[in-house]
């Protein structure tokens, strides 16, 4: 190879999805680039694999529910073989009765299902969702775009606008609002429903993959922040293939574009020289020359390790250090022989996305086994069967099924060597609850332990989001005071993961926004 | 359980009397009871501490006039204002500097640390060499200010007059270097004045002449190790001191007993207070206030502000306040801290500065100096009103104007 062929325009650090679709954008623009990444296929945590031969799943991330359009369309994902097998799954609250519960949607049938729990929660529910969509308008604009620009205070200009928008919502809806900010999810369900099902899948929705439970201060917010991602997204739902066909996709698109892929390349260092970034240092001592650099490893790891702490200003580091990133959980994913039989289930609850939570009580207990470094003895859960969708996961007529399973610690007691058997069968017990013939279809299984994440993704222990998605570490605070516009605070250095504004999911915004402000300071300059 | 007994036992009884001794040296572990028991103590369970050369201070003091400087006690006036100056600035004067803060950093990156630190870098400083150290905070404000010393070449000194140890230890993240706050094991002597030479060499110091400024060099002073600098802030011939707080004592008495044939005197913090202003050095806590400190953050002030632009470096690699003192650099500074010096004895009754009749600023700290016959002062002003053609003029709570004349620092020259 030659030294031109190392020479970029751009570097972007890591091919998970942030990453490749920040690539695309550089390259549509114009700029010579590659992606560097250690692993040895692309996605990141959202990738298809194999259960065993023949049962595909993905792996990790398994849900899409905030990937805008406007990215999709841009990239142009749907002529690189990106096709919806969903994009309108609804969400269901499994009853041990079989009198479950369908929400995110307005329909008739939904809203019976609310009403058969507790009569005055259908119309609790429509005004619930009423408030909320609301607050999601009041949200939105803060999300989809960059913050306002270096050269004010971001902060004080990103409260000003909040505030103005804070004001055109009338008073009622103000204190409703300024009330719900700290306040816990549990506090806002209490107030507005009587149901236990409705609560305890709600609440799950609000504190899946954070380090939090129903009673945690700030996870209203959570819930409301989450709600404006998926307004922000097409639905909820998956493509052809898993998640992995998205940044397959997403590949294909950016190379399409010009851009250079070159897996287990893993990036051991970022070049700063006299404050301007310069290129990057792979394991095995190869340099790649660039002015600039994009990284989708998460800030911390960004900023103090692979640039290391000497190149930023003392308050900068501090700030870094103190990013908050917690809340460890599991994945299952099981190849089965056969739809299991839960009670009372049509085409659309197959379809959905199933939460097992009966209770709000059920879902605290979960989280403070979590804090305690135990097991809960019944845990909580979000569960999909993709193949219902794609049927091409599974061969004719058998399926995959994907299990997140939230707080479970990432140092458990007694050693996950010991307690990985009895946790895969309190789960599998409890989803029994509802379906009472899933063991008798298990053919083959996956078992990712948050040690087992964290060998493959990177992230076991330290959440999904790379920093917790709470109100003191959303906006302007994302990822840390002072670095919300994705620049590091290094010239030519940018930091475009989940961890950066607007945060987690797979929404593609950060590395959009990413690069859109690399661009445009490309232009300034 | 018996056996273990026996085998304790057996070499106890073997062994010969004079071989317990403490005098016979190694090979016999020293017994804890042979020393005094010292009980821990809680942080900041003391509200009162004394230096290592309390009660020497003590011993000279004909006043019983104590002040306080960062929780110690330190002599104010030892005998009288005028027959201190006057030994300060004719002959020669030693005073007790142990309460400054001193932070010992060692290691391989040393460098690296103190050149993102300090406002300018340390790594042209040549080993037993020391520069004005100047700490910036974010935003570009003065955190502290001090002098930072290389010992070796992964070891430095840095001397502060308060303790920034959170803000020492957070910079240091990722970085390769120890710090030690030292502050209580190194006792500090100042000794200044024209004849400071004379007397040193008369406590058996070699020649000390030959140290040049900034310069420092361990020396042997009363049969105790010293490590002898040409620093301080009195101006002149300045010398520091710095030793083991069990060695200060016997260095301090040397020092005044072989000086006293010159006039050598001790010297308190009312005087060193005068000394310091006539050679127009401002005080972190008096003149300005700590970025980390101040109630308004309007109060802050930059380097610019505290007229230390010369200690600043700004084309390097980052270091903290960089992106900050850029802007301010660009933009110039809105404050400046300038000497004045006026006409008025009765320093209570000074108001604030005024251009015309507008006012400008406030006067920091002044004093009278017996030197220049003048009051003297530190004042802060709007940078804005430096350029105005009327002078300054200090507005008395009497509402009488005092013309004051802009001085340019130090306000007292040393040939």
């Amino acid at each position: 190879m030659s030294d031109d062929a190392l020479h970029y325009d751009a570097i972007v650090v890591g091919a998970g999805h942030n990453g490749l679709v920040a690539a695309g954008y550089l390259a549509k623009a114009g700029k010579n680039v590659v992606v560097l990444d250690g692993a040895e296929a692309v996605g990141g945590a959202a990738q298809t694999a194999e259960i065993s031969p023949d049962y595909q799943v993905s792996t990790a991330a398994h849900l899409i529910s905030g990937f805008p359009r406007q990215i999709e369309k841009d990239l142009k994902l749907s002529k690189h073989g990106l096709a919806w097998a969903t994009k309108d799954m609804a969400t269901v609250a499994l009853d041990r009765d079989g009198k479950h519960i369908v929400l995110s949607s307005s329909r008739k049938s939904d809203l019976a299902t609310i009403t058969a729990h507790v009569s005055q929660d259908g119309d609790a529910w429509k005004a619930f969702e009423g408030r909320v969509a609301k607050y999601v308008k009041l949200l939105r604009p803060l999300l989809d775009r960059r913050l306002p620009s270096v050269s004010a205070d971001a902060a004080t200009k990103t409260a000003a606008m909040l505030a103005l928008r804070l004001e055109k919502m009338g008073p009622a809806d103000l204190r409703a609002f300024l009330q719900l900010v700290p306040s816990s999810i549990a506090a806002l369900l209490d107030r507005s429903f009587e149901g236990d099902l409705i609560k305890g899948a709600l609440s799950l929705e609000a504190t899946l993959g954070a380090h939090a439970g129903p009673h945690t201060p700030g996870t209203a917010f959570s819930f409301i922040y989450k709600r404006t991602q998926e307004a922000i997204g097409q639905g909820m739902g998956y493509p052809v293939g898993g998640t992995g066909a998205l940044t397959e996709a997403l590949a294909s698109a950016a190379e399409a574009q010009g851009a250079r892929i070159r897996l287990e390349s893993a990036v051991t260092e970022i070049l700063v020289e006299d404050g301007h970034t310069t290129g990057v240092r792979l394991a095995d001592g190869t340099i790649f020359e660039a002015p600039i650099v994009l990284s989708s490893v998460d800030p911390k790891t960004t900023c103090l390790d692979l640039v290391g702490a000497r190149h930023f200003e003392t308050p900068t580091v501090t700030h870094v250090s103190r990013i908050k990133m917690k809340g460890a959980t599991a994945k299952i994913n099981l190849a089965l022989e056969g739809l299991p039989t839960f009670e009372n289930f049509s085409d659309r609850e197959y379809g959905g996305r199933l939460l097992i939570a009966p209770d709000m009580g059920t879902v605290e207990r979960s989280f403070t086994a979590a804090k305690r470094g135990e097991l809960t003895l019944e845990p909580v859960m979000e569960l999909v069967i993709p193949s219902y969708h794609d049927p091409r996961l599974a061969p004719m007529g058998h399926h995959v099924m994907s299990i997140i399973v939230p707080n479970v610690p990432f140092d458990v007691e007694g050693g996950w060597d010991e307690q990985k058997e009895p946790f895969v069968k309190r789960v599998i017990d409890t989803i029994s609850d509802y379906a009472p013939d899933l063991s008798d279809k298990i053919i083959a299984g996956e078992v990712l332990t948050p040690p087992e994440l964290e060998e493959r993704f990177g992230w076991g222990n330290r959440g999904w989001h790379q920093g917790n998605m709470s109100f003191d570490q959303l906006l302007a605070f994302r990822p840390a005071p002072g670095m919300a516009t994705h620049e590091a605070g290094i010239s030519g250095l940018y930091l475009c993961g989940v961890g950066t504004h607007p945060g987690g999911g797979l929404t593609g915004l950060p590395g959009k926004l990413s690069a859109e402000t690399a661009l445009a300071a490309e232009k300034r300059s | 359980m018996t056996e273990e007994v026996t085998e304790q036992g057996a070499p106890e009884d073997e062994m010969d009397v004079s071989q317990q001794s403490p005098l016979n040296g190694p090979g016999v572990a020293p017994d804890p009871e042979w020393f005094e028991q010292v009980a821990d103590e809680p942080p900041y369970s003391r509200n009162v501490r004394t230096t290592p050369l309390h009660l020497d201070a003590a011993d000279e003091s004909r006043t019983n006039s104590w002040s306080e400087w960062a929780g110690y006690t330190v002599a104010q006036v030892y005998t009288s204002i005028e027959q201190e100056y006057d030994a300060l600035r004719t002959r020669a004067g030693v005073s007790d500097i142990s309460p400054l803060t001193k932070v010992r950093i060692s290691g391989r990156e040393g460098v690296t640390y103190l050149d993102r630190l300090l406002t300018r870098p340390v790594g042209d400083l040549e080993s037993n060499h020391s520069k004005r150290a100047v700490l910036c905070d974010g935003n570009g404000h003065v955190i502290a200010e001090g002098v930072v010393f290389r010992l070796g070449d992964e070891e430095f000194r840095l001397v502060l007059r308060s303790s920034h140890m959170d803000w020492l230890m957070q910079s240091a993240l990722g970085i390769d270097v120890q710090l030690e706050d030292v502050s209580g094991t190194i006792a500090g002597l100042s000794l200044a004045g024209p004849l400071a030479d004379s007397v040193l060499a008369m406590a058996g110091v070699k020649q000390p002449a030959e140290l040049s400024k900034h310069q420092g060099m361990w020396a042997e002073l009363g049969g105790m190790p010293v490590y002898m600098s040409r620093t301080g802030m009195m101006g002149g011939l300045d010398y520091e001191l710095w030793c083991d707080p069990s060695d200060a004592s016997v260095v301090w008495r040397r020092l005044l007993s072989v000086g006293k044939a010159v006039g050598l005197r001790p010297v308190g913090a009312a005087v060193r207070d005068i000394a310091r202003l006539e050679n127009g050095v401002a005080l972190e806590g008096i003149d300005y206030h700590s970025a980390f400190t101040t109630l308004e953050p309007s109060d802050a002030l930059s380097p610019y502000d505290l007229c230390l632009g010369g200690c600043v470096d700004l084309d390097r690699s980052v270091f903290n306040g960089q992106s900050a003192l850029r802007k301010i650099a660009d933009s110039g500074s809105t404050s400046a801290l300038v000497g004045l010096e006026f006409d008025l004895a009765d320093a209570a009754i000074v108001g604030p500065i005024c251009n015309g009749d507008k006012q400008v600023g406030k006067i920091t700290s002044l004093a009278w100096s017996p030197t220049l016959q003048c009051t003297i002062a530190l004042g802060l002003v709007e940078a804005s009103a430096l350029g105005a053609s009327d002078g300054f003029s200090i507005k008395t709570q009497a509402g009488e104007n005092v013309p004051a004349k802009l001085t340019k620092r130090p306000f007292l020259h040393f040939s």
